[in-house]
């Protein structure tokens, strides 16, 4: 268990209370409100409905009063319950590639984890190249950057957090009093971020804008391709990331020599690799490369399901094992999601949305580049970065459509920066953890994490206007 | 009149330090196995009275039996007095043939249980020079009692009605927790089968999550003994404490405990009688400044092997309880939660040696059955309110 006691009035918490059944019941009012209004000139019937359930869903899924997977699984309830679309139609939308492909790389994840490979490599690259203070943070970096290319970023920062908490108390710095400190978790957190957004593997986020791009018009994204076009900005951000960090926390100690010791010590106690781990690697290698050149041809979610299937032939994982790593809320989180972008697509909610609320300023592909990437990039910084696409993306989709742009990119708008919040611990688990050791104050995080935001920003666009006509993707 | 026989209070820390002696053979059966003997003084005052330590031979208290009442006197003047009849519960045992006695004792209105004997600074040959051993392990096996015996326990003590609060305690163990993850599950185990009031009494964790999670459990109130407020005598007195946890620690513990915790929840004992009074004192101020009750026992040598120090009079020590009384006050510390103790004089006690007042209607309301169920309901209330959880459901 791990719980915070609020010591504020209990008059304000008994408010806040009080304040719980009010917000929902204001939230039915509006909804009712919605449907049993006139509809407005240009939108369906239908349209009008998906919009109420779009407001709804916006709502919870910003606020967060119930988990997410819960909100979506309220729009799979309500999309055929007012005859938005059918109910056949909204659950087959479940069956979404991006859903299966989310559930396979879930447990691929898992396997890797439960070998003890991912630990195994983790502490032998600490061991071996960590033997000063600057070369260490910048292992701590990069081998969460590049750990994150290839399973879920949370998943990693989850498996490097105790040995970095190891690492700092061996050293023997102090909890919100050293410098090294800050840069080493920050190096955690801001490598599984950058590295997050890498590959569709970093996190959930991207097979799902895929999914919803693929289920309003038809386009998808490879796996080689993604990683293509974002490769620059992740190069360029992991470099300036660094750069930031090591300038915003000088180094303050000399030695890192306790460290060393404790690193051999778990890395010792791993034992030697056996043929688990080696069976394990040998499958997720093959699975990237079949997702980097059989991609397109046998589809994302097949080669992932079927590395799934040989990792339980050849005995090297049990569900019972598994299961511990697959994250239900999330696939719920995801296949609801799906089901309210292509809701508001099919019924013209999301065209018609367009046209009236952001019509007038998003004049040209590149101004909505600018304002969908900020906006993404502003939002994850409060919300879940799957919400924001599931808010986003549809409306920007029907934008593109409306100025003839390639709704790919506008994917790619939402999609990227939705993954770099870097300010909060709330934005995202890595930062949460990051803050939980107590080594670094949410302030710190924020100050540094607001420089590498507009940083991130200005980059993705910069990426986006130079580098994607090089690679024919241009606007 | 006697000297204290008129005010209780001053007359139960008379009794406490000097003992009584027991003539009349009922009484001696009364109090026959006991290390003192539970007598209800005027004005609802329970005390525990010394009477078989080597001491107490020379008190010029008695008890006199007349027909089925009771008097105490000091050879010059008497007050009727009740005896408090053993808890029932002493004479059963758990399924599994552990004396329910072994596992609780009862003090009043609150009843410790102690689900280990546990005390590593005896291993370590550190322990509090005055501890009577009741938690030396290297005398007796090491013995943990299961959630289900004391569940038992406490179950067989509820049923009396006596006691409405449970007193967890638990000596040093290992660790950062402060021995709260060995209690959790008998805190939770109370907690979902009684309606009662849970007290942790144990030694302030490394950090202060710790003291969140003891909230959060369901703990309504929390001790954490400083014992001796004066530094040189607690690093002599307490080497254990004083080595493994510090009185540092022990303040910030408090302090931050008394912000979780309702007001006048938190408590710290400071025993009188191991270092000065003017140094009992200033750990009274320092306590209440925080919000902290202080609980002053007074030390009672049992054996030969206790620590030995020059006897106190209720004379130096009367002046030390009237400052406690006025410094609770001064600092509005609730003291509705620490009061009827039969082994330590309560700052609730005291009021009728400070001023007249009576203590009002909160105070009977707090002491009846239907105050302390409001009490448990608006202590649980508050825990809702103020409780929450870190790990939301919320997904990134
Ligand atoms: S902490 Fe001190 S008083 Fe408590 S049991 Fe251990 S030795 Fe005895």
């Amino acid at each position: 268990m791990s719980v915070k006691i609020d010591t504020r009035p209990i008059w304000v918490l008994l408010g806040l209370k009080a304040l719980r059944p009010l917000f929902f019941i204001t939230l039915a009012a509006s909804f009712v409100y919605i449907i049993g209004m006139p509809t407005p000139e240009g939108l369906t019937p239908e349209g009008q409905k998906a919009i109420a359930v779009f407001v709804v869903c916006l709502v919870l899924w910003v606020t967060n009063v119930i988990p997410l997977a819960i909100t979506s699984i309220l729009a799979i309830v309500l999309v055929p319950f007012l005859g938005v679309l059918s109910t056949r139609e909204t659950y087959s939308l479940f069956g979404n590639e991006a859903v299966f492909f989310i559930l396979g790389a879930f447990i691929l994840a898992g396997a890797v984890m439960g070998s003890g490979l991912s630990t195994r490599v983790a502490l032998y690259m600490l061991s071996r190249f960590g033997s000063s203070p600057k070369k260490l943070v910048m292992v701590i970096f990069l081998l969460s950057a590049s750990l994150s290319f290839f399973m879920s970023e949370h998943a990693v920062a989850a498996m490097l957090f105790p040995i970095v908490l190891e690492i700092s108390k061996s050293l023997g710095i102090r909890p919100g009093r050293s410098n090294y400190g800050r840069l080493l978790f920050l190096s955690l957190a801001w490598g599984c971020i950058i590295g997050g957004v890498a590959t569709f593997l970093g996190g959930a986020r991207v097979p799902l804008a895929v999914g919803i791009l693929n289920e309003m018009t038809g386009r998808t994204i490879g796996f080689l391709d993604y990683a293509v076009a974002v490769f620059p900005l992740v190069v360029i951000l992991l470099l300036l990331g660094f750069f930031i960090l090591t300038r915003s926390f000088p180094l303050d100690i000399k030695g890192v020599e306790g460290a060393a010791e404790a690193l051999g010590k778990r890395l010792r106690a791993l034992g030697k690799i056996g043929y688990t781990e080696y069976a394990v690697g040998a499958v997720m290698v093959a699975t990237v490369l079949a997702w980097m050149f059989l991609g397109r041809r046998l589809g994302l979610s097949s080669i992932a399901l079927t590395s799934v299937v040989f990792l339980f032939v050849l005995k090297l994982v049990r569900w019972k094992d598994i299961e511990e790593y697959v994250n239900w809320g999330i696939i719920l989180m995801y296949g609801g999601a799906i089901i309210l972008g292509s809701s508001l697509h099919k019924s013209g909610a999301a065209e018609w949305m367009v046209n009236g609320v952001v019509g007038s300023w998003a004049t040209s592909p590149w101004s909505v580049l600018l304002v969908f990437s900020l906006l993404a990039l502003f939002l994850t910084e409060g919300m879940s970065n799957a919400a924001v696409i599931a808010v986003l993306l549809p409306a920007s989709i029907a934008i593109a459509d409306k100025l003839a742009l390639d709704p790919v990119l506008v994917t790619y708008a939402i999609a990227v920066p939705a993954g770099l919040a870097f300010m909060f611990p709330m934005s995202t688990p890595a930062n949460a953890l990051a803050a939980s050791s107590n080594y670094i104050s949410m302030r710190e995080m924020a100050r540094a994490g607001i420089v590498v935001n507009v940083l991130a920003w200005v980059l993705f666009n910069l990426v986006a206007a130079f580098w994607w006509p090089l690679i024919g993707m241009g606007y | 009149m006697g000297k204290y026989l008129d005010k209780p209070a001053s007359l139960k820390i008379d009794l406490m330090l000097r003992g009584i002696r027991i003539e009349d053979p009922v009484v001696q059966a009364w109090a026959c196995g006991s290390s003192g003997v539970d007598i209800l003084l005027p004005r609802d005052t329970l005390v525990n009275i010394p009477c078989r330590e080597v001491f107490t031979r020379n008190s010029p208290y008695t008890i006199r039996r007349s027909g089925e009442d009771y008097f105490i006197t000091d050879g010059r003047g008497e007050v009727p007095v009740k005896l408090v009849p053993k808890p029932a519960f002493c004479g059963g045992s758990t399924s599994t043939g552990v004396p329910f006695r072994d596992i609780a004792a009862s003090h009043g209105s609150y009843t410790v249980v102690t689900p280990s004997k546990r005390c590593d600074f005896f291993r370590r040959s550190i322990e509090c020079k005055y501890c009577a051993g009741n938690f030396n392990v290297a005398d007796g096996p090491d013995r943990v009692y299961t959630v289900d015996e004391v569940l038992e326990t406490v179950a067989a003590v509820l049923k009396e009605k006596t006691s409405g609060i449970i007193y967890l305690s638990i000596g040093f163990s290992p660790g950062d927790d402060g021995g709260i993850e060995f209690l959790k599950p008998y805190i939770a185990a109370v907690k979902k089968n009684f309606n009662c009031l849970v007290a942790v009494e144990a030694l302030p964790p490394k950090e202060n999550r710790w003291i969140d999670e003891t909230y959060a459990l369901g703990a309504d109130s929390v001790l954490y003994n400083l014992e001796i407020f004066d530094k040189e005598l607690f690093e002599i007195i307490c080497p254990g404490r004083a080595a493994l946890i510090g009185r540092k620690r022990y303040m910030e513990a408090l302090g931050y405990a008394a912000k979780i915790f309702p007001n006048g929840t938190v408590a710290s004992h400071l025993i009188v009688g191991l270092e000065p009074p003017g140094s009992t004192c200033m750990g009274i101020d320092f306590l209440t400044d925080m919000g902290v009750v202080p609980v002053l026992p007074i030390y009672r040598p049992s054996s030969e092997k206790d620590l030995r120090i020059e006897p106190l009079t209720t004379e130096i020590i009367l002046p030390v309880y009237k400052h406690l009384y006025r410094a609770v006050k001064k600092k509005k510390v609730n003291l509705n939660w620490v009061r009827d103790l039969s082994m330590v004089t309560t700052p609730a006690e005291i009021r009728d040696l400070v001023d007249d007042s009576k203590g009002g209607l909160m105070d009977s309301f707090y002491k009846s059955r239907l105050g302390l169920k409001t009490a448990w309901g608006l202590s649980s209330l508050r825990r809702k309110l103020r409780v929450v959880d870190r790990d939301p459901d919320g997904e990134h």
